[in-house]
Order: structure tokens, then C-alpha cells, then sequence
């Protein structure tokens, strides 16, 4: 792999000889459809019908009235009048079936995707943890949105186009069999020809739309990198070497793409070159038949013509197949992760959702992500309803596993975590995480009011709402919001600042009221004064709740029952604040580097500022 | 300044005018493309005419056979002779039909390659006040989907504008020849059909960008969902969440209906006009053959030509779609490379070297699109040494150090490099100068080596490991699976948000420049570590400018000097103890922080 290449990275390629399975796959999504699908398919007939219905008309007019020297001249103009009547209609007609099958067809393609854009959409969110941590959110995010577009266009503008076009095929076949069975065959000779040349050139195509596809998403990767830090680039003065590297994906790309242009032309010249070899030997042998007189003008001229309605359909299938190839690359991927089953195993009969109490414990809990590497080692606590915990170690001690573990995003490898004394593992994850109140540093905004993201769907009534926003420190917040409460933020609405966010995240915990708290103080970027509110907050809402507490500032750290340190996964000491200080250990030693000239006169003004 | 990169960069700069309808936009930009490939073009422009004719040529030595057939002289090398002939002419035509594919179509890609590689090149050198203004997304759909349509205008929109034209004017030629009244009343209804196109073409645009619009919407709800997928379970919203994403797809459904209603009428729009045209033909030319106006034959041959017709006027309902959507994206794209950056660009002097003193004389700033100002009358000096900057959030601390890292424009005699206003200078020359660590820190996908080697790929492995250790990070670089050559990014590691801050100090440090500026770039980092990081920084910044932007104060108690800030204003200045006792702002933060980071010492501890 190039060294720069900005984030892009290409999964394997479609299997061959899957593609039937694939296709039984694809239609099945199809199936709640079928009635829409079969009238979009009779919709196309009559399209075509009413497209051939035009010559035929022609050809009667001409025969009957134009040149019928035999008929009286008035006769003739009327006859003529009632057939361009007729004509009238007939194109009406078909402007009308033909308007209708457009909108049939996208109809049904939009609710077919719609449909698996969901069913995909929620099976991804029911994965488990372990999952998401493999995946780069980009490919995902492809997967729901571009890869169901490329499956429809071939729904809506393949599938029956190319069902149509088939029997148009046959149908020739079979007439030119009917006229002349001599010429027929021997224009079948083209056939194998024509086969021969369309595969190659599917398998050429295929593989230069692959590239091209490839090349794209890495101009896209590199733009999306680049330009999200292009001041980084400008301040350390890259753009020159940026510029060079863009200039050669950029080329490469260029490069499959005049690769692909060659391959059409090759193509699309030499099938019309076919053709014409079949129209020279339908006027060189089936004149000889004419000759011959085994055959009439006529016959032969219909035979040009269908020649010509026999090539077309032809073109267009190979110029399909690349719309073909895209959705079932695009189908493979959707596949591959519908039928990827969450890891974490669900008890087939969940026990029943009891209101927890809120006594935690972890009773000798090992676990690692990756095998081999164990994050935790025989981790053994407890909480009482309404204590606090705080954990506190190095980044990558382990405080983070503990916390998911007990919002069960995975299971332990030995040991158990138990709430109320119930295994976890006997629990549904939702059950569980619905009564357990999560405040992280990074807090998610989903569209809609601020009301909306406080309550997550939830119901409160006004005076219990007041609580949640008082308790959370969110009045300020509100006051200053165009629109108070109901203030749009987020996407296409206002932006809350990091602090504000935080406040956000407590009182989304208030509106649950759940037994259990779980809160990573955040550490960073926050000014004093929200400081002080976020302060207030953690108090109101960790009051009467069991609280683990990732902690980051010295009065949550005292305000805990107990402290839990830990080394490398492991517990190395366990205490109050007091206790531990008076240890003398791990924890009173890092205490005392930051705290050389005592605690004990700062006391006051701490408490001074936090009334 | 653009114009002298795209030059270096072997193309010419299209000078995109904000005046003028949008085809004058895109004229400008394609006109020196056109020049550039104008060989190309032409002789595949000849090639598809060529086709065009020799064409014409192979339904005429059909009815030579036909004719002779019906005559009966049908007979010796006759058919055989038409056949080869036949067979002769296709293969000039496949050629004639390869040489324009590879050169018209690959016209197309060529100036996608080349409009592409303007607007990278052109974006690279423009400043915050633009990338304020538009969104990654939105930038990068310029280079893709907008160019696409450019291309798609550009190939096969040129190939079926030319077809049409060609056709039209072959078989128009032909029917006015037999009958001129007939082939006027024929043509008739085509002016109704460029109405339709037109009328339709503009809604179909308006309804084709509320469906993009609404798909990018969907696009960024997936993505923030899956980058925060843990928190969402957390509070399970997987079932509130997917049934949002549902409401926004069943809008994306029915916009896409809404456009397929006009498209369902545009498109067979010139089917109905080719009928009408037909039904004319029929109807009057046939009242015409009755009368003995005209020959049943002439009658016959002008239904063909009419036919030939069908496929140009088919196509030109599409290529009018293609070239607009071609000709706004076009503007779009133009708009985009006529912004110039806002920071004034005076012509580089190579000969001046700048020491790295800053002098700020009276300085504001109002962010764009902001009624109060960011930095007020802010007059100080900042030479050798470090210097601690601490506030609330929106005292402008931040704003200072982007202000100096000539990220924003500021007014004449108001910024100064070595006593040097930093208007008369040229921005790169100034940002040559200065190492700036953000808050907010951009990590690419590629190795820690090489990340921190951005602004000097040829360092050393012990310079990057120097660097490395002064930001307390090189301990944390060997302990993960490939030390310094694992790659971290999109694909790679995920670092924390205090490895991120580490990471771009080091890398600001290995520029070994005159200036650095930190602007909150360790407020990521524990307590105890950015202490280290700070006294580290003394020793290896001696004879150096560097300024601190910290929201913590215990740090900065090792430095020269600190300046307070207060709604944008310089309110005091002094050494740690001096402040202290001078100023109460900053004696009751520091209290109160020295009691609140007591937790945070554990925390990370070995961070």
C-alpha cells in the first residue's frame, strides 16, 4: 500500500459464482413488491407495444388509403383521416402508459430500497461493540447509503428493461425462424460470435469499472482527509507535496478511465461491425435465395429490419451489466453484514425486567478485546445501592472496560458482572442498559429540539421536566436559546458548546432516573464557571443513585465511598480518599505530587466555591 | 498568488468572473480546455461526422440490391460485390467510431482530470474564512458528483449534441428537398419540444437537488450514528434511531418521487413530439401522395429521414439536460475557484529572514459573520522565552494564536513579524516561521513516523524520537505493536485525545522554527504530564518565541511570563507568583484548580 494514501482502503472482490445466489437474494427483497413489479412489467409491454403499434399503423395507412389506387379518392381522405385519428391515440396512449411505467418504476425501486435500507440500517445498530470497533464508520455509512443507490438503479432501470429486451430477442428469433429458416441459420453463425464478444467484454468492463469505482472512492478518501486538514497542511507548508500526491490518484484514476473508454470502443464499434456482416450476408445469400426463388422481397426486407431490432436490445445489455455488476458488488457487502450476527449472545428467555435496586458487583472479572491481550485480571468489587465508586488509573488501566462490561457492549472472558445479584449474561443488553443513567465526555445530538434530546422519547410532564432541567443546570443554558426549550440544535439548528453538552448528558440521565449512574468526567476545554455547574450537576444527579465514576477532579473523588485504583487491569488499592491517603501507597503518592504543600488550608476556599 | 500555483502546476488558471450568467461562467472555464485539446477534439469531432455520413452510405447500397432484386439483374458478382462493400464501409466506421470514442470521451475524462486537479490545488490555498464558509462535504462534492455531470456533458453530451445537429441538418437537407412545404410542417412541433425540455429541465434540477440534498442529510445522520454507536446503545436508541433514519428515508423516497413525475413527462415528451411529427407526415404528406403531389416513393424515403430523425430529437431533450446540469456545475465549480483567499497576498521576498519577535499594536478581530469582536485593541510583545495565556473560554486566546498563525486577515499596522507588518509580508513566509499546535488535531492515515514527519518527510528516525520525547510521548510510541511505524488514522490505532495533542506537539517541534504556538493544545493532556511537557519545553526551546494557551494554570507556573485575558481584552500581565498576588481572576482560578485536578493526577498518571 502507498504510503499516504488518506484513509481508503478497497474490501475483496465479488465472488464469481455466487452471483445466482445473489440474485435469488436480491429478488426476494422484491417479493412484498410483486404486484407493483408485475405491473411495471405490463406496463413495458404495452410501452413497446404502443412503440411497435406506430409502424404498423403507418404501414396500413400507406397500403389501405395512400397508394390504393383501386379506392375513390374521398373514400381514400377519409380512411386516411380515421387512421391518423387512430395514430393520434395510439401515441397519446403510449405517452401516457409510458409516464405511468416511470413513476410505477420508481415507486416500487424506492420502497424495495427504503425497505432494505432500514432492515440494514437497524440490523447494524443491533451489533454488538466488538463489531463496531473493526469497522471504519466510512464503510458503514457507504453501505447504507451509496451501495442500496447502486442496487436501485439496477432495480428501477435494469431489471425490466432487461426482461423486456430477452423476449424482444426471442421474439426475433423466432420470426426470422418463421420467414426463412435457411437464412436464419445461417445467421446464427453470428451468435456464438456475438456471445464470445459480449462476455470478454463483460469481464473486461468488469474489471475497469472495479478499478474506476476503487479509484474514485480513494479520490474521495484523500479529499475528505486532505481537506479536513488543510490548515494543518498549510500551516507545515505541504501543500506542495499534497498537491503531488492528489495529482497522481487523480491520474490513476484518469488512467482506468481512458482504459474503460478504449474497452467500449472496441466493443460498441465491433458489434455494429456484426451487424452489418449479418445485413451483407442477408443481401448476398438471401438474395441468392430470392434468386432462387425460394423467398420474397419482403421477406428479406423484414429481415433487414429485425436485424436491426436484434442488435439494439444487444448493445444495451452490455451497457447495462456494468449497472449490474455495481448493485451486486454493492449486494454482496449489504449481505455480508446482514447476515453478520451480533457476537454477544441473548438468552432465549431473558428473565423478566425487574426495576434494579443498584447493587453492582464485578466477581473475578478477566476480559480482553483481542485474545491474548487481557485488559482486565480478576476484577473483584462491589456497590451498594447508592454508593459511589470512582476509578481511577492510567489511561489503559482499565476503567473504560469496567464501564463497558457493566453496560454489557461485551461479556466477560471468566468471572461475572452481576446487578441485584442476576448475571448479566441473563439479560437482555437493552434491559440492562435501560436502567443504567451513561454521562460520557462525548455526547450525541440527535436532530430535533433540546427538549427532544433531553427526553429521548420519553414522556415527563412539566413539573418533573423543571426538576430535570434545574438538577441538570441547564436553566442558564435554556435562558439564552432563541426558542428556550424548544430551540432546534444540531444539524441545521444551533450549536452547544462542549460544556453545555455535558449538562445536556446529565439531564438526559435525570429524565430516566434510572438506579444506576455511569459518568466519565470530561477533562478538557471546560472554563471554570461551567466548571462549577457541571460540579452541581454531578451532584444532583448522582444523589440516591449507585454511581461508577470515572473521576477526574478531587471533590468527586471525595465525595465517592470508595476508591478503586487501577494498574494494568488490575486492582491495586481500595479505600476512601482518607483511607488511602493514609495507605501511603500508589494513590497517595500521585495525591501528594500534586498536592506538595498540603491540602489542608485549601480546604475552605474549595468548599467557598463550591456552596 | 493561485495563479502563479497553477502555473507551476502546467495549467493555465481559469479566471472564473463573478459576473455573468452561468454559461458565461462555464465558457470561461472550459475555454482554455478547449484550446488545450483542440487537435483531440477535432479530429474526433471529424471521426463522428464521418460516421454520420458514411452511414447514410449503407441503407443506400441496400436498395441497390433491392432494387436490383425486384428487377431481376440481381444476377454474377453483383450481391457479392454490395456485400463486400457493405462489409468494407463497417469497417471503416468501427474505426471512424473508435477513434472518436477515444478521443471525445477521452476529452471528457481529460477535463475532469485536469478541472479536478485546478480545485485541489486551488483549495489547498485558501484560508478558515472559506472553509468556515463551506463544509468538507459540500467541497468535496465539487470534485465529484459536480464533476461528473461536467464530464458526463462533456462526452457524451457533445457526442449526442453533434449527432443530433449532423442528423438533423442530413435529413432535414433531404426532406426539404422533396418537398418543402411537407418538411416545414414537419418540424413544426420541435420548437414545442425544446419548450417542454426547458420548462422541465429547471424543475427536474430543483427536484434532482432536494434528492442530494436529502441524501447527504441521511449520509451524515448514518455517519454520527455509527461513530457514536456505544452511546446510542447506551441509552438504547436503536429502535428511536432507526425509526428517524426511517422517516428520513421515506423523504428521500418522496422527493425521488416528486422527480420522477417530472422526468416521467420530460422523457417521453420527445417520443410524443417525434409521433406528432409522424402523424403529420402521414396525415399531409399522405393527402399530398394521393394528389399526386409527391411520388409514393418520396412518400416512403420521407418517413425514413423523419425516423432518422427520431434518435437526435430523442437525444436532444437529454443532452439539454446533460449541458445544463453540466453548465451549473460548472458555475459552481467556477464560484469556488474565484474565491481568493482572504488573507492578502504580496509578492514573496525571499530576502528578508524573519527572527521570529511579534508585535501586536491595537489589534481586533471579529470573527466573519460575528457581530462582537473576538480580540479588542490588544497591544503586546512577544520575544524569546515562553509565554503562558490563560482566560475563560472566549477571552480570545485562541483567537490571538490563529490570528498569528495568519490563519484570519487582520488590518494593516496592527500585527508585526520582527517589526515587520505582516500584511506586507507573504503569508507563507510568516507561517515558515511558526509551528502551530492546535486544539484540534489532525491525524492522517499513515504511520506515527510519518505523521509526525509531516512538515520534514526526510527526518531523521532520531530526530522524530527527539521531538517524540520532549512531548512526553515516545514511551507510549514504543509500546504500541509497531512503535513508531504503526499507523493510526481511519484504519489504523485509535489515539486518545492527549496521544492526538502529543502527537501534533511533537510534530510542530520537529519544524525547529522560530515561533510556536500552542493554542490549548494540551488541554487533552493530564496535569502532571503537561507540567513535564512544559519544563521540557524550556530547555529545548532556548532562543525561541512560544506562546501557551492553557485553560490550567499549574503549568504555567514555569513559565516567563503569563498574560490574562477577559472578553477579548489583555487585562494583566506578569509572572506566575506576580499574578498571584496581583491579580484576583487569576488567584481564585488557580485555587480552585488546585483542588479540582487533585482527582485527575491518578487518572493519568502514566499517561
Amino acid at each position: 500500500m502507498q504510503p499516504h494514501d488518506f484513509g481508503y482502503f478497497e474490501e475483496g472482490h465479488l465472488a464469481s459464482g455466487r452471483e445466482i445466489r445473489l440474485w435469488r437474494r436480491l429478488l426476494a427483497f422484491a417479493g412484498p413488491y410483486w404486484p407493483w413489479v408485475l405491473v411495471a412489467v405490463l406496463l413495458s409491454f404495452a410501452v413497446t407495444g404502443a412503440t411497435l403499434a406506430v409502424p404498423y399503423l403507418v404501414r396500413l395507412a400507406v397500403d389501405r388509403y395512400i397508394v390504393n389506387s383501386a379506392l375513390p379518392v374521398p373514400d381514400r381522405l377519409n380512411g386516411l383521416l380515421a387512421m391518423a385519428g387512430l395514430f393520434a391515440a395510439v401515441a397519446a396512449g403510449g405517452f401516457i402508459v409510458n409516464f405511468c411505467q416511470v413513476k410505477v418504476l420508481e415507486r416500487t425501486g424506492q420502497s424495495i430500497m427504503q425497505q432494505v435500507r432500514q432492515r440494514l440500517f437497524s440490523h447494524l445498530l443491533r451489533l454488538d461493540s466488538a463489531f463496531f470497533q473493526n469497522q471504519p464508520t466510512g464503510k458503514l455509512v457507504t453501505r447504507v447509503t451509496n451501495d442500496i443507490q447502486n442496487l436501485h438503479e439496477m432495480f428501477t432501470s435494469v431489471i425490466v428493461t432487461v426482461f423486456n429486451d430477452a423476449l424482444t430477442l426471442l421474439g426475433i428469433l423466432a420470426m426470422l425462424f418463421w420467414l426463412n429458416w435457411r437464412l436464419a441459420l445461417l445467421l446464427l453463425l453470428l451468435l456464438p460470435l456475438l456471445l464470445l464478444h459480449t462476455l470478454w467484454f463483460s469481464r473486461l468492463a468488469r474489471d475497469v469499472f472495479r478499478a474506476i469505482r476503487t479509484g474514485l472512492a480513494r479520490i474521495n478518501a484523500f479529499l475528505q482527509e486532505s481537506l479536513s486538514g488543510v490548515t494543518v497542511l498549510q500551516l507545515f507548508g505541504r501543500e506542495a507535496e499534497t498537491r503531488t500526491r492528489f495529482a497522481a490518484v487523480n491520474e490513476a484514476y484518469l488512467a482506468d478511465t481512458l482504459r474503460q473508454i478504449r474497452i467500449f470502443g472496441v466493443f460498441m464499434p465491433a458489434v455494429d461491425f456484426l451487424n452489418a456482416l449479418g445485413i451483407a450476408g442477408v443481401i448476398w445469400f438471401g438474395g441468392g435465395e430470392i434468386m432462387a426463388g425460394r423467398m420474397s422481397i419482403g421477406v428479406l426486407v423484414a429481415f433487414l429490419s429485425y436485424l436491426r431490432l436484434f442488435f439494439q436490445p444487444l448493445r444495451e445489455l452490455s451497457q447495462k451489466s456494468s449497472v449490474i455488476q455495481s448493485a451486486l458488488a454493492s449486494a454482496e457487502r449489504i449481505f455480508e453484514l446482514l447476515d453478520r450476527g451480533s457476537a454477544m449472545p441473548v438468552p432465549a428467555l431473558p428473565r423478566p425486567n425487574a426495576v434494579f435496586q443498584g447493587a453492582i458487583a464485578f466477581e473475578g472479572v478477566t476480559f480482553g478485546y483481542e485474545p491474548g491481550k487481557t485488559v482486565l485480571r480478576e476484577i473483584t468489587f462491589a456497590a451498594a445501592p447508592g454508593e459511589t465508586i470512582a476509578l481511577v488509573g492510567a489511561t489503559g488501566s482499565g476503567k473504560s472496560t469496567v464501564i463497558n462490561l457493566l453496560e454489557r457492549f461485551y461479556d466477560p472472558e471468566r468471572g461475572a458482572v452481576r446487578i441485584d445479584g442476576i448475571d448479566l449474561r441473563e439479560l437482555a443488553p437493552e434491559a440492562i442498559r435501560k436502567q443504567i443513567g451513561l454521562v460520557m465526555q462525548e455526547v450525541f445530538v440527535v436532530p430535533g429540539t433540546l427538549r427532544d434530546n433531553i427526553l429521548l422519547g420519553r414522556e415527563l410532564d412539566d413539573a418533573t421536566l423543571a426538576r430535570v432541567i434545574d438538577g441538570a443546570q441547564l436553566r442558564g443554558v435554556i435562558a439564552q436559546l432563541p426558542g428556550g426549550l424548544d430551540a432546534r440544535i444540531g444539524e441545521g439548528g444551533l450549536g452547544l458548546a462542549a460544556g453545555q453538552q455535558q449538562l445536556l448528558a446529565f439531564a438526559r440521565v435525570l429524565a430516566r432516573d434510572p438506579r444506576i449512574l455511569v459518568l466519565d468526567e470530561a477533562t478538557a476545554n471546560i472554563d471554570s464557571e461551567t466548571e462549577i455547574m457541571i460540579d452541581r450537576a454531578i451532584a444532583a444527579t448522582m444523589a440516591g443513585r449507585t454511581s461508577i465514576v470515572i473521576a477526574h477532579r478531587l471533590s468527586t473523588v471525595r465525595r465517592a465511598h470508595r476508591i478503586i485504583v487501577l494498574d494494568h487491569g488490575r486492582i491495586v488499592e481500595q479505600g476512601s480518599h482518607r483511607e488511602l491517603l493514609a495507605l501511603g501507597g500508589f494513590y497517595a503518592h500521585l495525591h501528594a505530587l500534586q498536592f506538595n504543600n498540603g491540602t489542608g488550608g485549601t480546604r475552605k476556599q474549595e468548599e467557598d466555591l463550591n456552596p | 498568488m493561485s495563479g502563479e500555483r497553477h502555473a507551476a502546476a502546467g495549467v493555465t488558471t481559469p479566471v472564473a468572473a463573478t459576473f455573468g450568467g452561468k454559461a458565461g461562467q462555464a465558457w470561461r472555464l472550459m475555454r482554455p480546455l478547449l484550446l488545450r485539446y483542440r487537435w483531440r477534439l477535432t479530429v474526433g469531432l471529424a471521426a463522428l461526422i464521418g460516421v454520420d455520413f458514411l452511414q447514410l452510405l449503407v441503407p443506400r447500397l441496400v436498395k441497390r440490391a433491392v432494387d436490383a432484386l425486384a428487377a431481376g439483374t440481381a444476377s454474377g458478382p453483383l450481391l457479392p460485390r454490395l456485400a463486400g462493400a457493405i462489409v468494407g464501409l463497417a469497417l471503416l466506421i468501427a474505426l471512424c467510431r473508435f477513434v472518436w470514442r477515444s478521443l471525445i470521451l477521452g476529452f471528457s475524462r481529460l477535463v475532469e482530470r485536469d478541472i479536478r486537479e485546478w480545485l485541489f490545488s486551488h483549495l489547498l490555498t485558501l484560508d478558515r474564512v472559506f472553509f468556515g464558509r463551506h463544509t468538507v462535504g459540500a467541497t468535496m462534492a465539487l470534485a465529484t458528483n459536480d464533476l461528473t455531470a461536467v464530464q458526463l456533458a462533456a462526452g457524451m453530451g457533445v457526442v449526442a449534441a453533434v449527432d443530433a445537429v449532423v442528423m438533423t441538418i442530413a435529413a432535414f437537407g433531404f426532406m426539404l428537398y422533396i418537398h418543402p412545404l411537407l418538411a416545414l410542417l414537419t418540424l413544426a412541433p420541435m420548437p414545442l419540444l425544446a419548450l417542454i425540455t426547458k420548462v422541465l429541465s429547471a424543475k427536474v434540477h430543483q427536484r434532482f437537488h432536494k434528492v442530494q440534498e436529502q441524501f447527504s442529510r441521511m449520509t451524515e445522520f448514518a455517519r454520527s450514528t455509527f461513530s457514536f454507536i456505544q452511546l446510542y446503545k447506551a441509552f438504547t436508541q436503536e429502535a428511536a434511531q432507526a425509526a428517524r433514519f426511517g422517516r428520513m428515508g421515506e423523504e428521500y423516497v418522496r422527493d425521488n418521487l416528486r422527480l420522477a413525475t417530472v422526468q416521467g413527462v420530460l422523457f417521453p415528451a420527445s417520443g410524443l413530439v417525434g409521433h406528432i411529427s409522424l402523424l403529420i407526415v402521414v396525415f399531409y404528406g399522405g393527402r399530398l401522395t394521393i394528389a399526386g403531389a409527391i411520388t409514393t416513393g418520396d412518400f416512403v424515403a420521407f418517413i425514413a429521414y423523419l425516423l432518422m430523425l427520431t434518435w437526435p430529437m430523442m437525444a436532444l431533450g437529454w443532452v439539454f439536460n446533460l449541458f445544463q446540469r453540466g453548465v451549473i456545475a460548472l458555475d459552481r465549480i467556477g464560484a469556488v475557484l474565484a474565491a481568493r483567499p482572504a488573507l492578502p497576498a504580496p509578492a514573496a521576498d525571499g530576502s528578508i529572514v524573519l527572527a521570529g519577535t511579534i508585535g501586536l499594536r491595537g489589534l481586533s478581530f471579529t470573527y466573519p459573520g460575528q457581530r462582537q469582536p473576538a480580540l479588542r485593541e490588544v497591544g503586546v510583545e512577544f520575544g524569546q522565552g515562553i509565554t503562558g495565556i490563560v482566560g475563560r473560554t472566549g477571552a480570545g486566546k485562541s483567537t490571538l494564536c490563529q490570528l498569528i498563525a495568519r490563519l484570519y486577515p487582520v488590518a494593516d499596522g496592527t500585527l508585526f513579524v520582527d517589526g515587520r507588518d505582516v500584511n506586507t509580508l507573504a503569508v507563507a513566509a510568516v507561517r515558515e516561521r511558526i509551528a502551530y499546535v492546535p486544539q484540534e488535531v489532525t491525524v492522517f492515515s499513515d504511520t506515527i513516523a510519518r505523521n509526525i514527519a509531516l512538515g520534514d518527510p526526510a527526518a531523521s528516525q532520531s530526530a522524530i524520537e527527539r521531538v517524540a520525547r520532549t512531548a512526553a510521548i515516545h514511551e507510549e510510541i514504543l509500546a504500541m505493536p509497531q512503535g513508531y511505524q504503526t499507523r493510526v488514522g481511519e484504519k489504523g490505532v485509535k489515539l486518545s485525545g492527549g496521544q492526538r495533542q502529543r502527537l501534533a506537539l511533537a510534530r510542530a517541534l520537529l519544524l525547529d522554527r522560530p515561533v510556536l504556538l500552542i493554542d490549548d493544545g494540551l488541554a487533552a493532556v493530564d496535569l502532571e504530564t503537561e507540567q513535564r511537557i512544559v519544563l521540557a519545553l524550556r530547555d529545548h526551546l532556548a532562543g525561541r518565541t512560544c506562546l501557551i494557551v492553557s485553560h490550567r494554570l499549574a503549568p504555567l507556573q514555569y513559565v516567563d511570563r503569563i498574560l490574562v485575558f477577559e472578553g477579548g481584552r489583555l487585562v494583566a500581565a506578569g509572572k506566575h507568583a506576580e499574578l498571584l498576588t496581583q491579580n484576583r481572576f487569576y488567584a481564585t482560578i488557580y485555587a480552585f484548580q488546585r483542588m479540582e485536578e487533585a482527582g485527575e493526577g491518578p487518572g493519568h498518571a502514566a499517561a
